[in-house]
């Protein structure tokens, strides 16, 4: 082999090598009719016809007649609003043979319902420096324990309506009925400080759909975003003495429940500061009446698929129980007189809160949030035997019934666990086996009985207007826990909704 | 003996200045470096200045429309990386408007209206369907690959005129790089990008790119039109339209979670 020919050999070999992708795939076919482009030099390229095999992925784009023929894009008049309704229809199977059994004086029953809404939310700018919000669910419903054609059937959920001025670049100044959230978990938010009694007989018990359909409070809200911080100032005043409970069969039809969002004086003051890289931790404090609670939320990045996240919430508090009992005589839901069934706890001590939790993302696109959460205040496995000791062998319509599940319907309310340790699991799979059909599930499961709330549900988008869910949820567990005394085993929904 | 010594010496400084000129100095006739390539082409998808675009993304099926999502973006090169950072505020479709997505680096939030909460979300949480962030989003390539120039082409462009271009491989540099390696088509005249094509950590080929309709636009011609094929069904498309660029004022503290509810309506 003379001199030239172990050249070519060489480049030959070279060239083999270049046409191998890092993972020893063959990007296309040798082009030995080709002249060989050098392979490593970064000047003096050669003029090649390559060019000639890349043509070829052009057959693939959309003809000019085609691309014609789709809707020209217009930027939508509703970037600022979503509107849509929704008819939705949930069957619940109730449990036989409770150890507790239920209270219908103070929990819902109902069989099915079912619910006929218009949901909007709408952001108006009125001037540069001046926008209104508004946000609002207007409810036609039915169900198993309502009489036809009364006002239950009529429900308004005025959720927020707020005027939001910038008089300084980055400083607001808002008013009116807003709702403020904080928390960097899923499954509980021992920072959302205003997430109690925000929430009235919700469709599902997802938390993350909660969030989503929850009053805000009247108050004077102030913020100031800099670069690499932020600080917020909430002031949420009383304005009418705290109003009871809700069941399904007593909600206010047209009344805006201030009497639950505004009962005590509160203040909310929060801030978060970049400190480093991928280090911005949020701190807040919190003041409800005369009580007091300061709490941390942090998230961080470990690569391009796991997010760890904590949250905190600390502050002198009574018991669940204790303050379950003392709200539901405050509010004449119990008599004022009423003994306390269960032994509590009204000793006032600093207790925490904690959902500490990561998210994993993996290739599928699905993401799963597992989470730990810790309730000082809730039950112990001593509250827990002596709930279901106290309730066992009574009738729903007893006042020790009643007074047993008030506790859980007060925790319910609040949006706090019962459970003092519990876990959380969730995943979401978008565009799962096929196109724009997306599945979540959650379990959320308490400690210490092992009993579990689990819930499925599946949505498919028909369209950019059409969309169709079912979701199926059920109690896991024996009679004698958390979630397997509850009266209902399980849950179907279906929903369809169409949005404008 | 002096002499050989003295030529000796001689030879050695010529030798150092022009093994050193060879390095830092371009021997006449000699084009750019393929960063220098990139970096052009990086300012013709992208000002430097901060900037306001809206993106229409249509999918297609065997040519049929069946898919629509209107995106506005806000972006804004980081001083300190040359990164840009983007803030992505849904419009279409109807169910998913005024969702918002920030991107700094690592740092990435998303903003739901209807939960009114920023979750913290992983870079591997792509929202955008057939589209990934990397296709809709300001980046300077350039940041996150090292590229190399092997050829000097003719292809066509989308609309099948032919165009003389230099063609890059690049090599993802950092964590934060969409794809693992991507190969880029430039013209040689203008710095147009002209095609890409996207590869993932495996090799296997995700998508190709055409970057076509050049227009005049915030102070240069840049494309006002992507076209993207899936790497795996030719089938699939993407076309990806640009419009209603425009300067505009974005501070940095807009790219910060508590910044998001607060993106004020068009």
């Amino acid at each position: 082999m003379n001199c030239r020919g172990i050249i070519c050999l060489l480049a030959s070999t070279l060239l083999c090598t270049a046409c191998k992708l890092p993972g020893g795939v063959t990007d296309r076919p040798p082009q030995t009719a080709e002249p060989e482009p050098p392979l490593l030099g970064t000047r003096g390229a050669e003029q090649t016809g390559a060019g000639q095999n890349e043509n070829s992925d052009l057959a693939n784009i959309p003809s000019s007649d085609q691309q014609a023929s789709a809707s020209k894009s217009k930027m939508p008049e509703g970037a600022n609003q979503r509107i849509y309704i929704a008819e939705a229809i949930v069957i619940s199977p109730q449990r036989d043979g409770q150890i507790v059994p239920s209270s219908t004086q103070v929990q819902s029953t109902a069989s099915w319902q079912n619910l006929l809404f218009m949901d909007i939310r709408k952001q108006w700018k009125i001037h540069d420096r001046l926008t209104f919000a508004f946000s609002d669910r207007f409810n036609l419903r039915s169900e198993a324990d309502l009489p036809v054609f009364n006002h239950e059937d009529v429900i308004n959920n005025f959720r927020e309506g707020f005027l939001s001025w910038e008089p300084l670049d980055r400083t607001y100044f808002d008013l009116g009925r807003i709702n403020v959230k904080s928390g960097a978990a899923l499954g509980f938010n021992p920072t959302d400080f205003f997430k109690t009694r925000a929430v009235q007989d919700p469709l599902t018990a997802d938390p993350s759909a909660l969030r989503e359909d929850r009053f805000g409070a009247l108050m004077l809200e102030m913020q100031y975003i800099g670069e690499g911080r932020a600080l917020t100032v909430a002031l949420a005043p009383a304005l009418l003495r705290p109003g009871p409970i809700y069941t399904d069969t007593s909600l206010p039809s047209f009344n805006p429940s201030i009497n639950c969002t505004n009962a005590n004086d509160r203040l909310l003051i929060k801030g978060s500061m970049n400190l480093g890289p991928d280090f911005s931790p949020e701190l807040l404090f919190y003041r409800e009446g005369s009580e007091s609670k300061i709490g941390a939320n942090l998230t961080r990045g470990l690569g391009q698929r796991v997010v760890a996240y904590a949250e905190w919430a600390g502050g002198e508090r009574s018991s669940l129980i204790d303050e379950a009992l003392r709200f539901g005589r405050q509010t004449g839901t119990l008599p004022l007189t009423a003994p306390s069934v269960i032994p509590d706890d009204p000793s006032v001590r600093f207790q925490n809160d904690v959902a500490i939790g990561a998210s994993l993302t993996a290739s599928t696109k699905m993401t799963f949030n597992l989470e730990y959460h810790f309730h000082q205040a809730g039950f112990s496995g001593q509250d827990w035997s002596n709930w279901f000791n106290a309730g066992r062998g009574q009738t729903g319509s007893s006042p020790i019934a009643q007074e047993l599940w008030y506790i859980r319907e007060y925790a319910q309310d609040q949006q706090e666990p019962l459970a003092m340790h519990s876990t959380f699991l969730r995943a979401d799979w978008p565009h799962a086996f096929v196109r724009n059909l997306e599945l979540t599930g959650f379990i959320n499961t308490d400690l210490h009985d092992g009993s579990s709330l689990l819930q499925v549900s599946a949505n498919y988008n028909f369209s950019n207007s059409w969309s169709a869910s079912a979701q199926v949820g059920a109690n896991l567990g024996s009679k004698r826990s958390d979630f397997g005394s509850l009266p209902q085993t399980s849950n179907v929904l279906f929903e369809v909704t169409r949005y404008f | 003996m002096n002499k050989t010594m003295s030529h000796l010496i001689l030879a050695v400084l010529v030798l150092m200045f022009v093994s050193s000129s060879a390095q830092t100095a371009k021997a006449p006739g000699e084009g750019p470096t393929a960063l220098e390539v990139l970096q052009a082409a990086d300012r013709v998808r992208n000002p430097a200045q901060p900037f306001k675009t809206t993106l229409a993304l249509a999918e297609y099926v065997s040519g049929k429309e069946r898919d629509r999502t209107s995106l506005i973006v806000y972006a804004r090169q980081d001083p300190s990386s040359l990164q840009f950072n983007n803030l992505v505020r849904y419009a279409e479709p109807r169910r998913d408007a005024g969702k918002m997505v920030l991107f700094k680096g690592v740092n990435l939030w998303f903003y739901d209206p209807a939960s009114e909460a920023s979750v913290r979300i992983s870079p591997q949480q792509r929202l955008l369907g057939q589209a990934s962030e990397g296709d809709v989003l300001a980046v300077n390539l350039s940041r996150d690959y090292a590229a190399r120039i092997i050829g000097e082409e003719t292809l066509q462009d989308a609309d099948r005129e032919n165009r003389d271009c230099w063609h890059l491989d690049m090599a993802a540099t950092t964590p934060d790089a969409v794809y693992s390696r991507i190969e880029y088509w430039v013209e040689r005249s203008t710095y147009r990008p002209i095609k890409g094509k996207f590869y993932s950590d495996s090799g296997r080929l995700l998508k190709i790119a055409y970057y076509h309709k050049y227009q005049q636009q915030l102070g240069s011609f840049r494309p006002m039109e992507t076209i993207l094929i899936d790497g795996v069904n030719d089938k699939l498309a993407t076309i990806i339209d640009n419009s209603d660029y425009l300067f505009q004022d974005i501070p940095e503290a807009w790219f910060q979670r508590d910044y998001l509810p607060r993106l004020r309506p068009e």
